[in-house]
């Protein structure tokens, strides 16, 4: 039996039975050993972890003077060199649940590791749990005993630097990592109980949360086109004819860039599409479909646009990562915007 | 609605080892493969093929198919209208599903050709069987015993002629071998009925989405995955799960986990049969055509499909895909549909790559609330295909390869690789009926 993990708690001061609303300015302190829910705490933990210390603090006060807070927090962690800290549970309490994220945030750059505790819809979820490991628990203290419970065991295994498993296995909140894994069952067995329960009205867990997508706000319109540079790029897999650059069809990880200050037009003896998701031919014939040189030469022509950006960009837009293509975006737009184009017409399929 | 009468008997031959010989046969377990009868009856009946042979891969062999078009299980019907696999190839469209067909089990004809999809670009023919290995043991055909038909037509047809050509090939070699248990009686017989439930239970639709290569290769008779043959993109089919079991959908997407066996032996199916008078209703299959190329056709196919599926009774749907890519958005649509029809709905898919905290949905809709995940579509992302495959002692098809997953999970055409060498894995890792027990989970 390896030696009891040396576990640092934080209670507001409510937990620490100060008081309610009215004691919310108590400034923050350190007790020794438990305080308030430290005690169950401390029976959960067994033989496994001491609670060696408390830092108890007002919430008003966390939240109006947080630094003077985290730095009795970091006083914490040096007086009592901990194996890991918990914190809370806060339940649903929003300053509570801040200020819980806040302490285990601070522990773990100590390179402490953490626990928070707190209810799926408490507002410091959002903002802290792709950072920390917060343990899910119920809305109220009715639920205290399981959340603490949840909360020990996930920290015994962090104090003891053991692997990490699933989110569900352990309790803690989705941190916005997904890997790869086996489950108990194949696929279709999974499917058709999900089914069976989802119809018994019986609890049931997505193997994949809906999680939205970035939202991108567009661009200001262009108030003077006439005088503006405007640069071309497509998804739409443009290549040199040959393919001489090795360009992908799909999953692509690398753009093109091309020189078009001397060209009218793309000539498809030059120039040719290569993509995995359409029918290549007809863009093949004519370039100028998937990335419109020829046409915007002629609103260049009649000062419709001031001019066309010499250089073009383009990429097969097929199973590229989110990541990947946020980068490759990233960098388009740094090119684009360092040599003063004012407008991009991006030509997808 | 719903269509009583269809009984089906599958009778199954189990096969245990299969031979070269003298004359077809199954008999305890061995099969015997008349070779040269085969190969002369073929050339005869498709004049178009040039080349043909056959060749034996067992599982645990150090032996790469390289590369394969699709996998067929050797079915023949013995009563009741129409033959298997209806449809393709010319075959007859007489509607499947009732009285007897007879398997073989345990093997594969393996379609083993250079011929291209199509001639639209990007489709490439990169897939491969290992008969052992890392890949062997995730992929369900490596565990066949598979008959090789290494086939090649004539140069002179055009692209879709050459794909029927060899296709219509692999088929007549899984006819002569099927033919052998024709007359047979089973070792095992499994009677598949959808009769009413008592009491009764909720009734359960089974959505299976299959590609359509229309539109990109700009040809609705492009060889692919079709219901009766038909591999258009065409609005929503309403099947009896019987016609699945006779293989109403037949021929290969491009993954080892969308071939005709893999579609033959859809395990969702043959789960939904398992509960049905159990814990539901099994009442249809929806066919779905996918890779529509507007929001307003891939729109308007999730409703038809949501509404057939109201129509039907239902209080449940699975739905099932086998694509990527912009065909997803259908897919999901077809789900949001189901939902909002009051019809509680699974959706079973693989995932996009989660890097960066991306969502790994094209498009996440709330509606598509209970996902099992089949784990990441590309095989770069596992871990046990992300280095590259051992090198293997015996090849069967092209000794050389052209195609291959590049370290990034690209296709890329190379030249000059030996296929006996070590090489990456193909750069999709597809799981569309939930085979295995791969999955994500979150962190």
């Amino acid at each position: 039996m390896s030696r009891p993990l040396r576990v640092l708690h934080y209670v507001n001061q409510f937990f620490a039975g100060i008081g309610g609303e009215d004691k919310a300015n108590h400034p923050a302190e350190i007790r020794d050993g438990a305080v308030g829910p430290g005690r169950l705490l401390a029976n959960l933990l067994g033989d496994e972890g001491i609670v060696v210390g408390t830092v108890v603090c007002g919430d008003n006060f966390f939240q109006e003077q947080q630094e003077q807070a985290l730095a009795v927090v970091r006083q914490a962690l040096t007086d009592w060199t901990p194996d890991v800290v918990i914190t809370g549970p806060a339940f649903i309490s929003g300053r509570y649940g801040i200020a819980c994220a806040e302490v285990a945030r601070t522990a773990q750059e100590a390179g402490v590791p953490s626990v928070a505790g707190m209810n799926a819809e408490n507002p410091a979820v959002p903002m802290y749990s792709q950072n920390i490991y917060i343990v899910g628990t119920g809305p109220s203290p009715a639920s205290m005993e399981p959340a603490l419970t949840a909360m020990a065991r996930l920290a015994v295994k962090l104090g003891r630097g053991e692997e990490i498993g699933p989110a569900a296995d352990e309790g803690y909140l989705p941190r916005g990592e997904r890997r790869l894994g086996y489950r108990a069952q194949p696929g279709y067995l999974r499917a058709v109980d999900m089914l069976v329960r989802k119809l018994r009205d019986q609890p049931f867990a997505s193997e994949v949360p809906y999680q939205p997508v970035d939202k991108v706000t567009p661009a200001p319109a262009l108030s003077n086109l006439a005088g503006a540079t405007i640069a071309l790029a497509t998804t739409g897999g443009l290549i040199r004819r040959g393919n001489p650059d090795h360009q992908p069809a799909s999953n692509t990880r690398s753009f093109l860039r091309i020189d078009v200050a001397d060209l009218a037009e793309l000539s498809p003896k030059d120039f040719d599409a290569y993509h995995a998701g359409y029918y290549n031919a007809i863009a093949g014939d004519n370039p100028n479909y998937i990335l419109p040189l020829s046409y915007v030469r002629e609103l260049e022509a009649v000062d419709e646009i001031g001019s066309v950006h010499s250089t073009v960009y383009a990429l097969a837009g097929v199973s590229t990562p989110v990541a990947e293509s946020r980068r490759m975006g990233a960098e388009i737009g740094a090119e684009l915007a360092a040599a003063g184009v004012d407008g991009c017409l991006l030509v997808a399929t | 609605m719903r269509f009583e009468s269809k009984r089906l008997e599958m009778g199954t031959f189990p096969v245990r080892d299969v031979v070269f010989g003298d004359e077809t046969r199954w008999a305890d377990g061995v099969l015997t493969v008349a070779k040269d009868d085969i190969l002369r009856e073929v050339r005869t009946k498709e004049p178009r093929v040039e080349q043909i042979d056959l060749e034996i891969a067992k599982p645990g062999e150090s032996v790469r198919i390289w590369p394969v078009r699709d996998v067929v299980e050797p079915r023949v019907k013995v009563s009741g209208s129409g033959v298997a696999y209806p449809g393709m190839c010319g075959r007859d469209v007489a509607t499947v599903g009732e009285g007897r067909t007879h398997r073989l089990d345990g093997i594969g004809v393996v379609e083993v050709s250079n011929v291209v999809w199509h001639a639209g670009g990007g489709d490439l023919n990169d897939q491969f069987l290992d008969m052992s290995g890392p890949l062997a043991e995730m992929i369900p055909e490596s565990k066949l015993i598979n008959v090789c038909v290494v086939v090649e037509p004539d140069p002179i047809l055009d692209v879709t002629e050459q794909n029927y050509a060899v296709h219509n090939a692999t088929l007549l070699v899984a006819d002569a071998l099927a033919r052998a248990v024709a007359d047979l009686e089973p070792p095992e017989i499994e009677v598949f009925e959808t009769s009413p439930t008592d009491p009764p239970l909720p009734a359960v639709v089974y959505v299976q989405c299959t590609h359509s290569p229309q539109a990109m290769s700009n040809s609705p008779k492009t060889f692919c995955v079709s219901t009766y043959g038909m591999p258009q993109l065409m609005s929503p089919w309403i099947l009896h799960p019987n016609e699945i079991m006779d293989g109403a959908i037949n021929g290969p997407y491009r993954t080892m986990f969308a071939t005709s066996w893999t579609v033959a032996n859809n395990p969702i199916v043959k789960e939904l049969y398992a509960r049905h008078g159990v814990d539901l209703d099994f009442r249809a299959v929806i066919a779905f055509k996918t890779e529509w190329t507007t929001q307003r056709e891939k729109e308007l196919m999730a409703a038809q499909a949501a509404k057939m599926a109201k129509m039907l009774g239902a209080e449940g749907a699975i739905v099932t895909w086998d694509a990527g890519g912009n065909e997803f958005m259908e897919v999901i649509y077809t789900v949001r549909a189901l939902e909002r029809e009051g019809i509680r709905t699974v959706f079973l898919t693989s995932e996009d790559n989660p890097a960066g905290g991306a969502p790994t949905m094209l498009e996440p809709l709330p509606e598509a609330d209970a996902i099992v995940s089949t784990g990441y579509f590309h095989s770069l992302l596992i871990d046990e295909l992300k280095e590259k495959l051992p090198a293997v002692n015996r090849v069967i098809g092209n000794p050389v390869k052209i195609y291959e997953r590049s370290p990034v999970g690209s296709i890329m055409e190379v030249s000059g690789l030996e296929a006996r060498d070590s090489t990456y894995a193909p750069h999709r890792f597809d799981d569309h009926y939930g085979w295995t027990r791969l999955s994500t989970f979150a962190y």
